[in-house]
């Protein structure tokens, strides 16, 4: 077509899509009282067994399904019931394409998603089939968030509260959507930016309050957790995860450069909720510059911990640091899944389990903060010789030395400038979520087996920029990059069961009464047995898979749901280790599986 | 013609003006007298700014450490060479068809040049563009000190806030309830 057609089409095509995202294409349900959700629904999520409606499926973080139509005996015949192609895949800032991480929130059928650039899809699954009822489209500044994004163009879906959708941009809003309409009845700035700050993860909703982490410990932030009030539109607390100067843990920045105010710790990963102490734990990530430690000697408080927040104020009840003054990038952002196990002697052991970046699997009391146990999860650690019983820090850790080294043979630092780490700074487990079975007491980890090598570029403050990556070094990959699920049986804190895979798990678990489903980069969905780890199914898509499955039912019937589409920032960063995902293309597909 | 014909025939040129300011965003170099706007083209296409950021600078980060344009001490022809043939042993990319096969590299083929041999861009680039983006880096990157708001908005355009830090890094955040939040 000539030019002047071509731009017609095209201002009519956009003309289009706005009159489609403001009214949507079909008349939608209205609303019933039965579609409020409220706190009291949330605290009982699973008494909804048919629904998904949190992240991570409740508050505990399990992503644990009690549906058991689709089991160890019917799963073979397990087939794609419908699919649904969704948008978002085209570039901005530093990335050539977006991905699909997020998890697909079910509530009474009705499904919702988002894609990397924050679009919001409603989807009618009655029938059998998938029906588009509305697409909100936030209209994300590609160019201002994608520059700033260190790791790809991802959104990890959305939240519900009342008749309202809650979710995310990468441009750093809390964007709050009519559930019915589509429409977006407001919108706030929650994250800046221009000081490097983006937002990839879900909310989590709290009573009436949207819970938003932040990403960009690669630029220079100082991260924080941040409370918005969904009735009054303001904020009730923004809880930074680096201590100011007259605040506890600001003495574990030693530094004279000022390094706390550009230190990291960012929190993109979704938290927990136990109700029963109305606290939140949530993860923290790296501190900056990722791999000069020397830059900024102390423990680095809060970065790479688990941080227990009082939902009413934000205030930090405890924490737990797993990687004091880290020199290898080993965020500690993963979900903290909250699990009462049984003590011998009758008792409730209740913790927080983390699978942390840097290998080891944490038991940690969530009423007190204090360890309980931790092992390596994966099959080469090679930073640390391992955690002390008592304090679960690394046993080469050394109060009185500002400046940690661990295993000085491969802990890189401005002596040792190139060198390999096990596992690579991407993990051990990355952000893709475990599941928590907890009839079996296992606990499914996403493991990434990886060694990488990094190299230490001194930090200097005067090229501290805002929107400059801000890491002293890189890493690089001459390494093959393989992956495993690995349960952990946490009555005993023991690895029960490791099942191989050929490459990274970048997409994250879920678990059934008796089967756990996953997704492999090389488009594989595939059922495992829950307690031999077995593979009892398997579908390729076609697509690379960076997320997470769930599953849900409708018209009585048991569903599988996972959306399929690179994401992330393997491809553009860590291809080298698995040369046989080149062949990947980006794609944004919903896939749905029923027997 | 009378003034006023003059004046309503000027208007309609006006107008016509305005009405196709938004296409420009579909075809930039058609309104701009910028004699490297092809190379600009070829830097967004080829995805140069991927690692080198818009303003060339490049720098450390999780996609090692792409050298800086704006310090570059290479020459038009070494510039060509190196999108050509890419770095042996570095992140950066051959962009010619058949470089190393069909086409000898730093005097190389794929046999000499080994475990170093570089990655393959998701582009190939034809002579004229690996010339247009060695012009373009020479015109705007090569040389230059701190970028800018005005070479920022010149590669972007004016639709997005990827620039305004450049304009705004003195003033306070826009957000300022945010800024307002208490501090723990």
């Amino acid at each position: 077509m000539t030019e002047l057609v071509r731009k017609r089409f095209l201002m009519r095509a956009s003309m289009l899509a706005t009159v489609f995202a403001a009214v949507g294409i079909a008349g939608a349900q209205p609303a019933r009282a039965a579609d409020e959700v409220t706190q009291e629904r949330l605290l009982n999520a699973d008494k909804e067994p048919g629904n998904w409606l949190l992240h991570h499926k409740n508050f505990s973080g399990t992503r644990f399904s009690t549906l058991k139509e689709i089991n160890g005996d019917t799963v073979k015949n397990l087939k794609v019931a419908w699919t649904m192609q969704l948008s978002g895949v085209e570039g901005g800032g530093i990335w050539t394409h977006g991905g699909l991480e997020g998890t697909p929130i079910v509530e009474n059928g009705f499904m919702y998603v988002t894609d990397g650039w924050g679009s919001v899809y409603k989807i009618d699954t009655h029938g059998g089939k998938g029906l588009l009822l509305w697409k909100m489209d936030p209209k994300t500044d590609h160019d201002w968030a994608g520059a700033v994004a260190c790791c790809g163009v991802d959104n990890r879906g959305v939240g519900l509260y009342n008749d309202l959708v809650i979710s995310h941009t990468l441009d750093g809003r809390l964007i709050v959507t009519d559930k019915e309409t589509g429409q977006v009845k407001w919108q706030r700035q929650v994250a800046d930016p221009d000081k490097g700050e983006v937002v990839t993860g879900a909310p989590l909703i709290v009573r009436n309050m949207a819970i938003t982490g932040v990403a960009g410990a690669e630029y220079g932030i100082r991260g924080w957790v941040a409370a918005t009030d969904l009735t009054t539109q303001k904020e009730v607390w923004r809880t930074y995860t680096i201590p100011a100067k007259d605040e506890p843990g600001h003495e574990t920045w030693k530094d004279a450069n000022n390094a706390a105010a550009a230190g990291g710790g960012s929190t993109w990963v979704t938290g927990t909720y136990d109700p029963a102490t109305d606290t939140i734990i949530w993860g923290v990530g790296n501190p900056g510059p990722d791999w000069d430690n020397q830059y900024r000697p102390g423990d680095n408080l809060y970065t790479d911990s688990s941080l227990a927040l009082d939902a009413n104020t934000g205030k930090i009840k405890w924490h737990y640091q797993h990687t004091p003054n880290d020199p290898y990038d080993y965020d500690s952002v993963a979900e903290n899944v909250l699990a009462d196990v049984p003590t011998p002697n009758g008792g409730t052991q209740k913790l927080a389990l983390e699978a942390d970046r840097n290998g080891f699997a944490y038991a940690i009391d969530r009423t007190t903060g204090k360890f309980l146990w931790g092992l390596p999860f994966v099959k080469k650690v090679t930073w640390t010789k391992g955690l002390d019983p008592e304090s679960g820090k690394p046993v080469e850790y050394d109060a009185n030395n500002p400046v940690q080294h661990y295993n000085a043979a491969v802990t890189p630092s401005r002596e040792n400038k190139v060198t390999d780490i096990c596992p690579g700074n991407m993990g051990g487990k990355n952000w893709p979520p475990t599941a928590y079975n907890p009839d079996l007491k296992l606990w499914y980890i996403p493991v990434i087996e990886s060694c990488n090598r990094i190299t230490v570029d001194v930090a200097d403050p005067a090229k501290l920029k805002a929107r400059e990556f801000w890491t002293g070094g890189g890493p690089s990959q001459p390494f093959k990059i393989t992956g495993s699920v690995t349960a952990i049986d946490v009555t005993t804190g023991k690895v029960a069961g490791k099942a191989e895979m050929p490459f990274p798990m970048l997409g994250g678990m879920l678990a059934t009464p008796d089967l756990v489903f996953t997704g492999l980069p090389s488009g594989e969905v595939m059922a495992l047995d829950a307690k031999t780890l077995e593979k009892k199914w398997e579908f390729n898509t076609g697509g690379g898979v960076s997320a997470p499955p769930m599953s849900f039912s409708v018209d009585g019937k048991q569903y599988i749901a996972i959306l399929v589409g690179q994401g992330g920032a393997w491809d553009k960063w860590f291809i080298e280790s698995t040369p046989e995902l080149k062949r990947m293309q980006p794609g944004s597909m919903l896939y749905v599986f029923a027997l | 013609m009378t003034k006023e014909n003059m004046f309503s025939i000027a208007a309609l040129f006006i107008a016509a003006a305005v009405l196709s300011a938004p296409c420009a965003v579909f075809g930039q170099s058609a309104t701009t007298a910028d004699p490297t706007a092809a190379g600009k083209a070829v830097f967004k296409r080829a995805n140069c700014f991927g690692c080198h950021k818009w303003h060339g600078n490049g720098g450390g980060g999780y996609g090692g450490d792409a050298l800086s344009l704006r310090k570059t001490e290479l020459t038009r022809e070494q510039i060509m060479e190196t999108v050509s043939c890419g770095r042996p042993g570095t992140g950066m990319p051959f962009f010619t068809r058949g470089a190393y096969d069909t086409v000898k590299c730093h005097g190389m083929n794929r046999q000499e040049v080994g475990n170093e041999m570089p990655q393959e861009a998701g582009t190939f680039l034809r002579p004229n563009d690996i010339e247009a983006v060695a012009d373009y880096v020479i015109a705007n990157l090569k040389g230059k000190g701190e970028p800018n708001f005005v070479e920022c908005t010149a590669f972007f355009g004016d639709t997005s806030r990827v620039c305004d830090v450049y304009k705004t890094q003195a003033q306070p955040p826009a957000n300022s309830d945010a800024a307002a939040g208490k501090t723990q």
